[in-house]
């Protein structure tokens, strides 16, 4: 106690700091204590964005809540009590003592309390017991049935009021029921918000449940004890790890598993993308951008036979229009040429050749007959002729060069409009593509002695071999698809696998650490709880021969369990199966009484059934000690069937108030206050009053002394109550009881509220109960050192008289 | 004191004895013995204290005793003489029903009633 208790989250970055655990593993870790959520982004996100500085997030209410205690317990028709009764309680810490005997109803009490504010019973809702559950309602008080909490808040004014109430034919569970703050209209239970603390510090024990405690499932009692400790967070941080652990694990071996029926469909297509895809993913470690690619289609090298389809449909040919025109320039020229056949045109080149060797030999031999005819001579006059005749026929010459240079360009222009064939076209194509008539027409190609028809029937052959072509790539694209669809769909999730895989591994490392750490986490917070289980233990086994060594939180997974090392006449391990009942009860409330009363709780009360049974006598001395020790801090009530507690109580002058319970015929209960601090001191007194074997001064001394404390308790009554009900704070109320010392002070913190109206205190006194009460106070004060002489047993009289009149 | 008076010291050792070993003759009623033993050296240490500072009080009821005790022995000796009354006071009354009280218990009061011997020893 005393320093602040650090937040599971702190000790954690603490330890992670210290252990240079790697920042991927650590950033887990990190963001698993601070939600599903945080996990998540951090699994995401892949090992970076490590948290640092989180503590902004923990360190939250280490404040101790508000604590509520009970006012009354009021109860009707329910279990061993008949008509309408009310248990009136003191509010703020005391001890306070119901007694009767077994059946006398007295427990009926602490179970409407309990199932007040709970709903449910302990003791019944444990197996078997279907009798208690119908025998709840009192057979003597049929009609009305109701059970009715009164709870004050420290440091709150005003009452809580939390009322369960059935219909005369109304079951167990069909009670109405609500909580009403005084002047506050009624709501239901839940605004309590006590759901969870009713869980963690439970306030109610019975007798049952002693045993139980120790004799309870381990795994439970372990998870009780975590969640008391605040280290629910650390089971929360476990478990959204384990989470994300079997998640991480599904997620890195889909990939995996979907391979197989991936590899089905691949091998069902012909496609040679298929087979590069099967080649990929046979490899060791799978190259994911390669098969990306693969399954977005942008890579067709890889395909032979779509390669050459895509060549035929790249095949172009002139437009039959333009082939027509250059077939049309052709026949032109040819028929020019064919014109000039036979005229002298022809000839005339010839001819002009002849006249110019002629005219060479006349220019020799001139007047001399012509050597070819012999008749004509060759004279002047020939010559002349010759001459004009050699030019007529060069021009005519030169007209038949012309037709002809006009033929050879159109043979060859005719002859370069269609390409050379295409060597694909003497390729396989596969089933949905033939070349061949497309082939065939380019072979008979051959111009320039080629027709517009023909060329259009051949344009109409490739193009027929075009069509076949695009229609099979487009039917080949099509059967891809879904493939190419799948394999993207498989390659993103082998990726998410691949990436889980490496997560995995870190998550992995979190899970061993925690595992590790989370122990020393747990037995660091466990050991002021512990020490409070030991010190109970300590109180109550007197002499016992069974010591109890620290508990601690063992184990992990089903086998998590509450450790306690009880060794036997210090033999180890020889644990729970030789203690004796008593002694298993005893070690019951070691382990209630530190979860109950532990800082964290919002109730101010426990309330303990008879935990008396099976005690042995010394042990009772020391639960009687250990509850008033509890009763310091906290508002205790026990009901106990057994008077040894309240004969010890009395005995080592611990303060308690005892109420005794009898049952009349008809379930008719009645309460009468036994004992209480007050009557216990001017009982006292009184023994000693009529002790007339000591001397007179001793007497007067010690009478005065018994009723001093009479009536100094008295006033811590009434300052209490006024103080509380004002909703002062119940640790200021004992503040200021303990700084007024002197009787004086105390009386008049008592009849005003503040120690600095003493000079008003004896004016006050006259007028509640004129000089007597005046005179009973000025005695008692100073009796005690000062002997008064007078009537002693009047002195007692007086005395409570005047704290009767304080306390109404 | 004359020298044949039995000492408080005395009356504890011999009921040390009686729980430590077993005594001739002792029986089955050790254990009531024991308690009877304590109680005694319990009362004659308040006697001898009484003897010694409010001699009146000694012919009182052990309640009176116990209620003056922190006047006249402290505040501690209070308490022991109180833890130790209230467990002998039940052992050694009488109770056909009740069982003897356990060696554990009855070492506890010896405990404690030899404390008180030692804190009132003059």
């Amino acid at each position: 106690m005393g320093e602040r208790e650090r937040s599971v989250e702190e000790i954690i970055i603490e330890r992670l700091s210290a252990d240079n655990t790697p920042g991927p593993v650590a950033n887990l870790l990190i963001s698993a204590l601070l939600g599903e959520e945080e996990l998540d982004k951090a699994l995401q996100s892949g090992p970076m964005a490590v948290h640092t500085a989180s503590s902004e997030h923990g360190s939250a209410g280490s404040a101790e809540p508000v604590r509520s205690y009970l006012k009354s317990i009021t109860v009707e028709g329910f279990r061993g009590i008949g008509p309408q009764i009310t248990l009136p309680l003191s509010v703020g810490p005391g001890l306070t003592l119901v007694t009767g005997r077994n059946g006398s109803g007295k427990s009926s009490f602490a179970e409407a309390a309990e199932f007040a504010l709970t709903g449910e019973n302990r003791r019944w809702s444990g197996s078997g017991h279907s009798v208690e559950r119908n025998g709840w309602r009192n057979l003597h008080q049929r009609e009305a049935t109701h059970i009715q909490v009164d709870m004050a808040e420290d440091g709150k004014h005003g009452t809580t009021t939390v009322r369960r109430e059935w219909r005369q034919d109304g079951g167990l569970d069909e009670a109405s029921s609500y909580v009403q703050a005084s002047g506050a209209p009624r709501q239901p239970l839940s605004v309590l918000g006590w759901a969870k603390p009713l869980e963690l510090y439970r306030p109610f024990l019975s007798y049952s449940e002693l045993g139980a405690l120790v004799r309870g499932k381990p795994s439970e009692m372990h998870d009780a004890m975590q969640a008391i400790l605040g280290l629910d967070q650390l089971l929360d941080c476990e478990r959204r790890l384990n989470n994300a652990r079997k998640r991480t694990e599904g997620v890195s071996k889909v990939a995996g598993q979907e391979l197989p029926a991936l590899l089905v469909k691949l091998g069902s297509h012909q496609d040679e993308r298929a087979r590069a895809a099967e080649r990929l993913l046979a490899a060791r470690t799978w190259d994911l951008a390669a098969l990306a690619t693969l399954a977005s289609g942008a890579d067709a090298g890889t395909d032979e036979l779509a390669g050459k389809l895509r060549q035929v449909t790249a095949i172009t040919l002139p437009a039959v229009g333009i082939v027509e025109a250059a077939i049309g320039r052709y026949e032109a020229a040819i028929r020019h040429a064919s014109a000039l056949v036979g005229t002298r045109a022809a000839d005339a080149s010839r001819l002009a050749g002849l006249l110019s060797v002629a005219l060479d030999h006349q220019r020799e031999h001139a007047g001399q007959p012509c050597p070819v005819c012999g008749g004509r001579v060759l004279d002047q006059e020939w010559a002349n002729n010759a001459r004009r005749e050699v030019t007529g026929l060069a021009a005519q010459a030169a007209e038949a060069d012309a037709a002809d240079a006009e033929q050879t360009a159109a043979d060859r222009e005719l002859a370069q409009l269609v390409p050379p064939k295409p060597s694909v076209l003497a390729a396989d194509l596969g089933s949905e593509a033939d070349p061949a008539r497309a082939s065939a027409a380019w072979d008979a190609w051959s111009p320039p002695g080629v027709s517009a028809a023909e060329f259009s029937a051949f344009t109409a052959a490739v193009e027929a071999l075009k069509a076949q072509a695009t229609e099979a790539l487009r039917r080949r694209s099509e059967a891809w698809q879904p493939i190419a669809a799948a394999l993207s769909v498989w390659t993103e999730t082998a990726r998410q696998s691949q990436q889980a895989t490496a997560a995995l591994r870190d998550i992995k490392k979190a899970v061993s650490w925690l595992r590790e750490t989370g122990n020393q986490v747990r037995n660091a917070r466990l050991a002021p709880f512990a020490s409070t289980s030991a010190r109970v233990w300590e109180m109550l086994r007197q002499e016992s021969n069974v010591e109890l060594g620290p508990i601690t939180l063992a184990g992990a997974g089903p086998q998590r369990k509450v450790a306690l090392d009880v060794t036997v006449d210090g033999v180890p391990g020889a644990a729970l199966g030789v203690m004796s009942q008593g002694e298993l009860h005893a070690l019951g409330l070691a382990l209630f009484l530190p979860r109950a009363t532990a800082p964290g709780s919002p109730f101010g009360f426990i309330v303990i059934d008879d935990p008396v049974q099976s005690m042995d006598p010394a042990k009772v001395d020391g639960l009687a000690r250990l509850l008033s020790d509890v009763a310091k801090s906290r508002q205790v009530v026990v009901f106990t069937h057994d008077d040894r507690l309240p004969a010890a109580l009395r005995q080592l002058q611990l303060p308690a108030t005892v109420w005794t319970v009898t049952r009349r015929e008809r379930s008719e209960l009645i309460l009468k206050k036994t004992d209480d601090p007050v009557a216990r001191y001017l009982d006292d007194a009184r023994a000693m009053a009529k002790t007339e074997q000591l001397p007179e001064r001793v007497r007067a001394v010690a009478v005065a002394g018994l009723c001093r404390s009479a009536l100094e308790a008295a006033c811590h009554d009434v300052v209490r109550a006024r103080m509380l009900a004002d909703g002062v704070r119940h640790d200021d109320v004992e503040r200021a009881l303990e700084a007024a010392q002197k009787l004086h002070d105390v009386m008049a913190l008592a009849l005003f509220g503040s120690t600095a109206r003493g000079a008003d205190v004896v004016g006050r006194l006259r007028a509640l109960g004129g000089q007597a009460f005046v005179n009973v106070f000025r005695d008692v004060k100073s009796g005690v050192h000062d002997p008064v002489p007078g009537d002693l047993m009047q002195l007692a009289r007086d005395t409570e008289k005047l704290a009767r009149a304080l306390r109404r | 004191m004359s020298a044949s008076s039995v000492t408080p010291e005395e009356l504890l050792d011999s009921a040390d004895q009686l729980l430590t070993s077993s005594f001739a003759g002792s029986g089955n009623v050790w254990p009531q013995a024991c308690a009877l033993l304590t109680r005694l050296a319990l009362e004659l240490t308040l006697d001898q204290h009484w003897a010694r500072n409010l001699p009146s009080a000694a012919e009182c009821g052990m309640r009176q005793q116990l209620l003056l005790l922190p006047s006249y022995g402290g505040p501690e000796a209070a308490l022991l003489a109180r833890e130790a009354w209230l467990g002998l006071a039940g052992a050694t009354h009488h109770h056909a029903y009740e069982l003897a009280p356990t060696a554990a218990e009855l070492r506890g009061w010896h405990t404690t009633v030899t404390r008180l011997t030692a804190l009132l020893a003059p």
